[in-house]
Parts: C-alpha cells; structure tokens; sequence
C-alpha cells in the first residue's frame, strides 16, 4: 500500500465522515437532551437534500446559499414538531421513560408521513445535479472539489456548534438541561424552550448535512432511514449525549468504512453494523461517554 | 295425504327449476372485467427501476386495451383492470403478495416483479399456482436452467448471456479493447452479469484486470473507482443499479477518470439520466438495450404515443419495447384461447407468433415446447446502445445497429 492508497483512503473516509458526524451530533442532541430517539432523523437529510435539489435545479440557486435557506426552514420543522407533538406526547406521559417509549414510536410515524409526501412530490427516483464536479490533487490523490467543500463545511458547521454550545448562554443552558432538567429549570431555564430548540437544532444539523450530501452523491426519497441506522451507530461510537464524541466518531466512522471498502468493497456496510454491535459488547459507552 | 303430495311435488318441481339454474349459473358467471394482479416496488430503492420500466409500459397497455373496449374474449370484450400492490422493494413482501393476489385476490392474471432476483424468487411461485407469469425488468441466467419445470414463465427482456455480453463483447473488441474493470452489485443481477462476463471477454481475448462487488444501492463508489482507474483498464463496465450508476458517472467525472470505454447499467438506458447529467456527459457512454425510433416505424409509433401518454423523460431505452411487445402477445393469446384459462393461453403463447411492435414475435420454448421460454432472440431490437449527440443509439449487433460508428474512445468529461 503506497502512500497515495493511503490518503485516498484517509481523506474518503474523513470526507464522508463530516456528513455522518453532522447527522449524528443532531441525534445526539435530541437524544441526549430532547429524550426523543429520533427514528425519523435520517429524513430531515433527506429533505434538505430535496430541497437543495429543487432550488439548483428550478432556481439556479447555488447550494452553498441553500445552507442559509433550507437551514432555518428545516430548524423550524424540528422546533414547532416538539412544541406540538412532542410537547403533547410529554404531558400525556406519566413517566420519562413513558415519554422516550411514546416519543420513539411517534418518530416512526413522522418517518412515514415524511417519506410517503416526498414521494408523492418527487417520486421514488433518483434525482441528483452536478456540482463543482472537477478534480482536486491532494499529495498525489485526487479528491473531487465538492467533497473537499463538503468536508470544509461540516468541519465548519461542526465546530461553529460546539462553540455555540460551549460558550454562549444559550449553550450552556442547553447543557444544563441536558445534565438536570428539573435543576435547570429551577435555576430559571425555560426548559420547554430548550427542549424544542434542541431537538430543531438536530433537525437542523441533519438538514444542513443534506444539503452537503446533495452536492456530492444522488438522492432518493427512501434515503432517510440508512442515515438514521447510520447516526444511531455513530452516537454509540462517540459516546451517548457527547457532542464531540458524535463529531468524531463520525469521521472514525468514514475511515473505517473507507478501509473496509478498500480491502472488500461488498462488506462496507456490513462492517459497520459489525462495530455497531463490538461497541455494545466492548465498550458501550462509546469513546466519549461516561 | 293429498295436502302432502302438492307439497312434494311443489319442492320437487322448485328443485328442478332453481337448482339447474343455480348449478348453470356458478358455470356460467359472466365476467365484466379481467383483474391482473401485480406486486410492484412502488416504494423502495427498486421504484426508480420499476417506475421507469415496466410500470408505465403495463398503464399505457391497459389504457390502450380499455379505449379498445378491452380484449376480445370469445366475442365479448372485457376491460382491463390493473390490481397492484406495493411490495416495498422488498423479497419477501413482494412474494407473499404473489400469494395473496392468487389465493385471496383471485385474479385473473399475473404480471411481473421487479429485478432479477424478484423474477428469480416470484416466477416459480406463479408456475405452482399454474399463472401465466410474463418476465419483465429482470434477467433469467440463473432462471433459464429452471424454465424446462416452469412451463408458466415467459422471460421477455434480454439480458446478459442473451445476448448483450456475447454482443458487448464483439462491440469493444472490434474497437480494440484489450483490457476491462468491472464494477458490479453483489445481487444476482451484478453476479449475473460478472460472471457473463468472465466467460465471454476471456473468450473474445479481452482480460479483466479488476473486479470488485459493491453493495447494492451503494451511493459512495470513488474508492473502487479509483482501483479501476489504476488498473488502466481500456474498458471500464459497471454492472449497478440506477442509484449506484448515478454514484459511477458522477465520481468518476468528478476525479477525472475517463476510461476509454464505459459500460453502465441499468440506468444509462434511462432517459432521465440525460436530464441530470447532460447530453456532453454522457456522449459515448454504453448501456444495454436497445432501441430507438430508427429500429422500425412500428417502435417510432410506440414511442410516439408513449412520450404522449407520458413524456420523453419517462423513456426507457432498454425495457420499453420488449415489454410492450410482451404484453401484445398476451392479449393476442388470451383472444385466440378465448378464455381466461391461464393453461389454454400458456399453450397458445407457447405455440403461436404474434404480430408486435418488435414485428413477428413469438418465444423460444424449452423442454420441446412443455417447458417455459424467452422471447426469441431474433426479435430483439438490439442489445448494446450507446449515447450519441443526446440518442441512445444502438450499436450491437450489427445487424440491428441504428448507427454506423461506435465512439471509441469515449470523449474526456466535459468542463463541470
């Protein structure tokens, strides 16, 4: 193995490990602060995906200015579904793991409903458009100039979060919430507030790494649950409620996927539910987690 | 005792009038309509397979048999009436379906799955119940070494040993391609054609110097792609589905791999595929099928009321045809039986030709005629096509080509 084998599989993998940590730190966070195990997840990449789509190719509008477009519109989704439903579902529920188990099963049905309109609306096939399609040389690989966009992004939009969490006021009641959210909420935390924004800052992450996603590879309306599996194995691997263990146990997850497909390219996905289920038996608590 | 006779004689006299007319009437039920059933992917990663393949061919049929009145059964015409499920583009859904539309659904008919491993699974199953079972998108390597015990199965579409491989490969050894990568999903439609493949390019002096199986539906491909590029192969022939197709164009342009040749399908025989990617991108790209307006005036009609009935984009340039023709020898056999008999009408499209848009068609049999059959190979409109200024022309075999050249090698991908 020489070393330009070695940096295409190193950036491939890190290429696609920025998507699969975006959509994994939304998980993360409406998991480890929401409580709700978001089934449907993987269908807010697939509707930001769509919607960069739509807006490309009927608009002309650059994809990169569909970030500040599709972001918002999909962090609006997110936050009015938990002050409705989730809201309702967690008044209704005489325990909190009564709500976790109502919650979950409720997800499921939102996965449907997205699922099934954005067939109806774009039909079952693929769909895709080309964008800064030209190659780059990286020390002798060659990486194509979306990817390396994309990966620019996700590492952009990931750090700007953990910053946003770790500094800002917002943040840190969201970490307040999530570490004791009847505390918090004495402490004069709008706890209803945050939860919702929570779960909408997941939604959005999750739109966001659509829109990235669109750039590089095809999308179909039946996309959405493949990332969910995906966000789930990579919340496992980083550490359940760990922000940072989501952002890079994304990557962890590329470059293993990415050396798999190098030696057994049929076993790629395969491996991942392998680690998936070495991590539950190893180390479930996942490199970050406590 | 005379009160008692009367009523003897009234239920004697009762008995004879209704049970004669009951026992008439079961024999005798007058149909309205013929319900053929179906378990399609309308949902699922196969949708964008069926939805652009068999699906519309299947809906322009039935609403062109119905504005005919319906089909002819021994003087009287029935309309058409299409019952289709949604198996999820999921096996084992997609054959319990199969089973419920025989068993509990009743239909008249049966009419395809989707991909070769549904028409692999589902055409026994249909063969059991004595169902005349038309293939559709789907090839039958595999199935071919069981049609002699499925005397039900009527493969229709060509596929990799008949004869788009054999036809490929005379098609790149005539432009001088020594070497090939081959790309290919590890179902049995990829496995299939790998394994065509391996037999027929050694045979015809072309090596394969990479080989690598994907899953299937694999949307992220630069890895391997990058293999066959350093492989230096002449040829580069990706046996995928549409998602996996798109994923090969695309990250192949986007790197800057542009082997001499490139063989991809299902998918480039889409003509949506020139709507995402651009008639420049795709110039010189190879696919299966094929046909066009130029096969004969009886195709360019059915095109014609195709893109009419739906629109260009919807045309597939490999199916299309072959499933048309297909469903034209059903509706001609069930006329000639005269019944809804799903034996009698076996028989017939066993026996008899029938006059199509592909011309005279009639399938191959096996087993002497007892067995099932593929439609004959000399009805093929063609098997290999190729993109030319935005035409999917076809380029093999000869003797059916819509064009005289075949671009070789494929021009450099056009500045993104």
């Amino acid at each position: 193995m020489n070393l330009v084998t070695v940096l295409d599989i190193f950036i491939g993998g890190v290429l696609i490990g920025g998507i699969y940590a975006l959509i994994a730190m939304g998980l993360s966070l409406q998991y480890g602060v929401s409580r709700v195990l978001n089934v449907s997840h993987g269908e807010f990449i697939m509707l930001g995906a769509f919607a960069t789509w739509v807006l490309y190719t009927s608009l002309g509008i650059n994809p990169l200015i569909s970030l500040v477009i599709v972001g918002p519109i999909i962090f609006v989704i997110g936050y009015l579904l938990h002050r409705t439903l989730f809201r309702s579902l967690f008044k209704s529920s005489p325990s909190l793991p009564a709500f976790e188990g109502s919650s979950l099963l409720a997800t499921f049905g939102i996965l449907y409903i997205i699922q099934n309109i954005a067939i109806i609306t774009w039909g079952s096939s693929s769909k895709g458009y080309t964008f800064l399609a030209s190659p780059v040389n990286l020390g002798g690989a060659i990486f194509s100039a979306n990817r390396l966009l994309t990966l620019g992004f996700a590492i952009g939009i990931g750090v700007a979060f953990y910053v946003f969490l770790a500094r800002t006021r917002m943040g840190k009641a969201i970490r307040a919430a999530a570490q004791d959210p009847d505390a918090a909420g004495l402490m004069g935390v709008n706890i209803n507030q945050v939860l919702a924004l929570c779960f909408g800052l997941g939604t959005l992450l999750t739109g966001l790494a659509g829109v990235l996603y669109s750039m590089c590879f095809s999308i179909q309306a039946t996309m959405g649950l493949g990332f969910t599996i995906i966000a789930i194995i990579v919340v496992v691997l980083g550490g359940l409620g760990s922000i940072p263990g989501s952002f890079l146990g994304g990557f962890i997850l590329g470059i293993i996927g990415q050396i798999v497909t190098y030696f057994e390219p049929s076993l790629s996905l395969a491996a991942y539910y392998i680690i998936f289920i070495l991590l539950l038996l190893v180390k479930p608590t996942g490199i970050l987690g406590k | 005792m005379k009160h008692l006779k009367f009523c003897f004689c009234i239920i004697l006299l009762v008995s004879f009038v209704i049970f004669p007319i009951t026992a008439w009437s079961e024999s005798k039920v007058e149909k309205d309509k013929i319900v053929i059933g179906a378990a399609r992917p309308l949902s699922g990663p196969l949708a964008q397979i069926g939805d652009f393949a068999m699906g519309p061919i299947m809906t322009m049929w039935a609403e062109e048999v119905n504005a005919r009145g319906g089909i002819n059964v021994a003087g009287k015409k029935l309309p058409v009436e299409l019952l289709i499920y949604d198996d999820t583009s999921d096996l084992g859904t997609s054959t319990r379906l199969i089973e419920k539309l025989i068993l509990e659904d009743k239909v008249d008919f049966l009419f395809p799955n989707c991909s070769t491993a549904f028409l692999y699974a589902s055409a026994p199953l249909a063969n059991k119940y004595k169902y005349v079972y038309l293939g559709a998108e789907g090839g039958c390597t595999t199935l071919t070494a069981m049609l002699p015990e499925l005397p039900y199965v009527f493969g229709v579409l060509n596929y990799s040993d008949y004869y788009q491989i054999p036809v490929l490969a005379d098609v790149l050894v005539a432009k001088g391609v020594k070497t090939a990568a081959i790309i290919y999903i590890n179902d049995l439609h990829g496995v299939e054609y790998y394994h065509s493949s391996l037999s027929e390019f050694m045979k015809k002096g072309i090596t394969i110097v990479m080989a690598e199986a994907v899953p299937p539906f694999s949307e992220d491909v630069e890895l391997v792609l990058k293999a066959a590029r350093d492989s230096g192969a002449d040829a580069l022939c990706g046996y995928v589905y549409p998602p996996t197709t798109m994923a090969v164009l695309g990250q192949a342009a986007a790197i800057g791999y542009s082997p001499k040749a490139m063989v991809l399908g299902p998918g480039v025989n889409f003509e949506f595929f020139k709507g995402i990617f651009g008639p420049q991108m795709l110039e010189g790209v190879m696919g299966f099928g094929a046909y066009n307006s130029k096969s004969s005036p009886e195709i360019a009609d059915f095109i014609a009321r195709f893109i009419k009935r739906w629109e260009l984009g919807a045309m597939d340039w490999w199916g299309g045809a072959f499933y048309f023709a297909g469903l034209q020898c059903f509706e001609k056999a069930i006329e000639k039986a005269g019944t809804l008999d799903n034996t009698r009408v076996r028989d017939i499209m066993a026996k008899e030709h029938f006059d199509t848009i592909l011309g005279d068609t009639w399938f191959d049999m096996t087993a002497g005629g007892e067995g099932g059959g593929l439609l004959a190979k000399e009805c093929h409109p063609g098997q290999v096509g190729q993109w030319q200024n935005g035409e999917y022309e076809v380029v093999g075999p000869t003797d059916k080509a819509t064009t005289d050249q075949v671009i070789y090698p494929k021009p450099a991908w056009p500045a993104p």
